[in-house]
């Protein structure tokens, strides 16, 4: 199929979206025809009132088609004279490319690189050229692979032998866009009418009444049979014009091969989903690890900071290199399988440019860690840019102490409650405040383990939140998994209270979890009193001269 | 005119009919869900209770066999608070150098003792080095251990069941210790008691074969020591298939009759067996080896406290060999408890035991029910 018959039918397609709720109604209106014209007027008004209930969610449907705003232009934008290097690469790809260079370069802070034109006139005419490039994509690639991927980027402008072709992609991306609002809106639908009804339901339980089931099966019904038409429609033309932007990345591959080099084109196509894999682990136990403590790594680190990661687990990412996925991501994803994309790229003969040296992508910028800022202050929110920041060691450190406090927090409150409790060790409010948080702590472990000498800390333990082995036991065996809460408990607080006045620290590790460096012996000891003060006959010393040692106290 | 009314209306009037049709199908396949596929089940099913035999609902799942007497009265009397018939019972079996019925009631008390040890205590207050209550006290911990942990296998423990078992059965090893001390120097008892805390916690083969000799020295031919020990050279614990499959054949060439030893091989074999169907089960060497079983099961003496165990493995796999008439033999002779490999590792061993039996039985002609006449 020809390049003009290709953007036909996406025109066509594109078309018989809009037309899609027309035709719905028409059907309607010539039901109500039939019946006005033919029916017994008992069955006229039935058949209205059905075609009404019928055409609200249709119109419904066709008011949300409007054509969905743009979703604005993300990134930052780099001059020439900022960034000249960098300028001067894409502009010499875009040469060997064949085609325009783009008119705006902005660096984002996505694990990824991708190209628009605003096409005008339905793409009759080229508009504004924009490159996105993330700067983890940056940090994780070496320069060849990256110039492999600005190519191959580019080669989506080159590869159009008309510019019609624009209109499959905007066609395709309108289709998914509104297939995606749809979902999005019946998803909150649901989500209200669940909020709606478990307010209600708490009433009930609140009045003494069971709780009833949340059942959210009739809530956006409307929108979903909405939403199912369109969707049936949408994957359809997915499908239809599916091959082709295949095809298109395929010729984007070749045309970044032919220019950046066979080797690095391939290992850039192996690196991206390990890269995006390790990005997202990054962002979720590294980079955020203290947001909801209020603080931040240090300026220009939030998203660079993905570079220690992949330097320290560069053994892990060469492993999840060699196994590429062999399924597209989704059913109608424009990209073929990796795997399938790795193997036509191999299958090249040998262009002799693998043993180019090579240098970190970051050479091309003149401040990688003037674009790091610029790029984290375009993308955090105002909250979070106002944040505290610390050093990558100390907010580790700070974040984990901070989540121990607040995990143990139920705890050390009803410990404050127990009977029996001594007024100078029970930490109230007030006192906590004027102590310091790691004196509170230690004192509050204390009176912990005066309730474990008197046999009092036994209803306590009971009280907590127990697994459902734990809660089925019987017996002794309920006895013991109590005493294995207990001896969690216990280690829990004696953590929290060291590292609170840091005589205890977490360790910043880049290729392991965070780890807990305890003070000298401690390691050591520390089993064995945990152990005695869990015995039928406790004996709390051990764990209080640890507790004690070098402390506060 | 009226035509095109039936053209709108006939695709609602088959919608209606498709619902309808629907609703039709899945009450008929509710329906047909209680009915027996089986047109001999029914037929089966009588003859099983003309036997004598029991549903799957009134089969003991907790034990082999029914307890005695005297063993019934001391657990109901532990249980009330009162020890002295237990250790009565402990001390009759030291003083018979029975050390086989000594390690099964050792079973019995220690199983009670994990669920709730006042009793034991006061036992132990009363006779603070009494060589029963320590071994109960150290056979009972470990119990307790795999009370804590559950039946399923590591891949399905919880990190907090797997670490109050290590923990429980690590306290077990000091209580054997001192159950040795205190045992007579022939008893094997708290030996065998340490093979199962050697299993549970992964001590060194070593370790396992230290044991094993204070064992065998005492008593060779002991049937819950290799039954243990075979446990823990089995592929889930500490050894693999071949060290099981030797462990077991070693065992079973060099044991007198009646010892029940031969049915080693057989949990061997079922303990690593992972096909699906029988033909793993009809070799020349399984033949063989339930023979050898059968031969075992009839020198055995009656009061052997391990003797139903091995008739439930033996009709197991005589029934797996379509040895119909001998296997039906077996079942009725332990029908009614089915806390037995290989029943006690199925998720519902009362519905499978019933299922091999009925089985057996619906292809036992009538009249040969009686045990045939042997040559």
């Amino acid at each position: 199929m020809g390049a003009t018959l290709r953007a036909l039918r996406a025109l066509v397609l594109l078309a018989g979206f809009h037309l899609l709720g027309l035709l719905l109604l028409a059907l309607l209106g010539a039901l109500d025809w039939v019946a006005w014209r033919w029916a017994p007027a008992v069955w006229a008004l039935k058949t209205y009132a059905l075609s009404f209930v019928l055409a609200v969610p249709v119109v419904r449907g066709m008011l949300m088609l409007r054509t969905p705003r743009d979703e604005g232009v993300a990134g930052v934008p780099v001059t020439e004279a900022e960034e000249p290097r960098l300028w001067a690469a894409v502009r010499e790809l875009a040469g060997r490319v064949g085609t325009r260079a783009p008119d705006e370069i902005r660096l984002t802070a996505d694990m990824n690189a991708a190209v628009t034109e605003d096409a005008r006139l339905l793409g009759l005419r080229g508009g504004t050229r924009r490159l996105y490039l993330g700067l983890p994509l940056v940090a994780g690639l070496p320069e060849a692979r990256l110039r492999a991927v600005l190519a191959h980027e580019l080669g989506h402008y080159a590869n159009s032998d008309t510019r019609l072709s624009g209109i499959t992609e905007r066609s395709r991306l309108h289709v998914a866009r509104t297939v995606g609002r749809f979902e999005e809106k019946s998803g909150l639908k649901v989500a209200k009418e669940r909020a709606r009804q478990e307010r209600k339901s708490a009433r009930r339980v609140a009045k003494g009444k069971t709780a009833k089931e949340v059942d959210t099966t009739g809530a956006g019904f409307s929108y979903r049979v909405m939403a199912r038409i369109y969707t049936a429609y949408g994957r359809f033309s997915m499908r239809a014009t599916q091959s082709g932007s295949r095809r298109q990345e395929i010729a984007a591959d070749l045309a970044a091969a032919r220019i950046a080099g066979r080797d690095a084109t391939a290992s850039a196509l192996r690196a991206l989903p390990a890269l995006d894999t390790a990005h997202e682990f990054y962002l979720n136990s590294y980079a955020t690890l203290g947001v909801e403590f209020g603080m931040l790594p240090p300026h220009g680190e939030v998203f660079g900071g993905v570079r220690h990661l992949l330097d320290a687990r560069a053994e892990e990412l060469a492993g999840m290199r060699a196994e590429l996925p062999t399924e597209p991501a989704t059913p109608y994803d424009s990209h073929p399988p990796t795997a399938e994309r790795v193997a036509t790229i191999e299958s090249l003969p040998d262009d002799g440019r693998s043993a180019e040296e090579d240098r970190p992508a970051f050479a091309l910028f003149a401040s990688p860690e003037a674009a790091l800022r610029a790029v984290e202050d375009a993308t955090l929110t105002p909250e979070a840019l106002s944040m505290r920041r610390l050093d990558w060691p100390e907010l580790v450190h700070a974040s984990m102490t901070a989540r121990y406090v607040r995990d143990t927090e139920p705890l050390r409150t009803a410990i404050t409650e127990l009977p029996g409790t001594r007024d100078d060790r029970a930490a109230g409010e007030g006192t906590a405040l004027d102590l310091g948080l790691g004196l509170a702590i230690a004192r509050q472990t204390e009176a912990f383990l005066d309730a474990v000498d008197t046999g009092a800390v036994w209803d306590l333990v009971d009280r907590l939140p127990k697994s459902e082995e734990a809660a089925a036991a019987t017996g002794r065996a309920a006895r013991e998994f109590a005493r294995s809460s207990l001896r969690r408990e216990l280690a829990r607080l004696l953590t929290t209270a060291l590292t609170a006045d840091g005589r205890a620290r977490w360790q910043l590790s880049w290729s392991a979890p965070a780890s807990l460096l305890l003070p000298d012996g401690y390691a050591d000891e520390l089993p064995a009193a945990l152990d005695a003060a869990i015995a039928d006959r406790p004996d709390t010393e051990p764990l209080r001269k640890l507790l004690a040692t070098g402390g506060a106290l | 005119m009226t035509v095109l009314l039936w053209i709108v209306l006939t695709p609602l009037a088959l919608c209606v009919a498709a619902v309808a049709l629907v609703f039709l199908v899945a009450i008929v396949r509710g329906l047909t869900r209680d009915v027996r596929t089986d047109p001999g089940a029914a037929e089966t099913a009588a003859r099983v209770a003309a036997h004598g035999l029991l549903p799957a609902e009134r089969q003991h799942t907790e034990r082999a066999a029914p307890l005695a007497p005297a063993l019934a009265v001391a657990l109901a009397a532990a249980r009330a608070g009162d020890w002295a018939p237990a250790a009565e019972l402990l001390d009759a079996t030291a003083e018979a150098r029975d050390w086989e019925g000594r390690t099964a009631l050792c079973e019995r008390l220690a199983d009670l003792a994990a669920e709730e040890d006042g009793w034991l205590r006061d036992w132990e207050e009363a006779r603070p080095a009494d060589p029963g209550a320590a071994l109960v006290r150290a056979r009972g911990t470990v119990f307790l251990a795999w009370n804590v942990r559950g039946g399923q296998r590591d891949e399905d423990t919880t990190q907090e069941q797997a670490e109050g078992f290590r923990r429980v059965l690590a306290r077990s090893r000091a209580e054997h210790t001192r159950a040795v001390a205190l045992a007579p120097a022939e008893d094997p008892a708290p030996y065998v008691g340490a093979i199962w805390t050697a299993m549970g916690l992964g001590l060194p083969h070593e370790e396992l074969r230290r044991l094993w000799h204070e064992v065998t020295d005492r008593a060779p031919h002991h049937y819950e020591a290799h039954f243990a020990a075979l446990q823990y050279w089995c592929g889930k614990w500490c050894g693999s298939a071949e060290q099981a499959h030797a462990f077991a054949v070693r065992a079973a060439a060099g044991a007198p009759a009646g010892s029940l030893l031969t049915a080693l091989p057989l949990i061997a074999h079922f303990e690593h067996d992972t096909s699906d169907a029988t033909d793993v089960d009809r070799t020349p060497e399984m033949y063989a080896a339930v023979d050898a079983l059968l031969a075992d099961v009839t020198a055995a003496d009656p009061d052997h406290p391990r003797l139903p165990e091995a008739r439930h493995l033996l009709a197991y796999y005589l029934w797996l060999q379509d040895r119909h008439t001998e296997a039906m033999e077996q079942f009725r002779l332990v029908d009614g408890y089915v806390g037995a490999l290989p029943w006690r590792y199925k998720t519902d061993p009362a519905e499978e035991f019933c299922r091999a039996r009925d089985d057996c039985a619906g292809h036992v002609p009538d009249g040969e029910s009686r045990p045939p006449l042997r040559r």
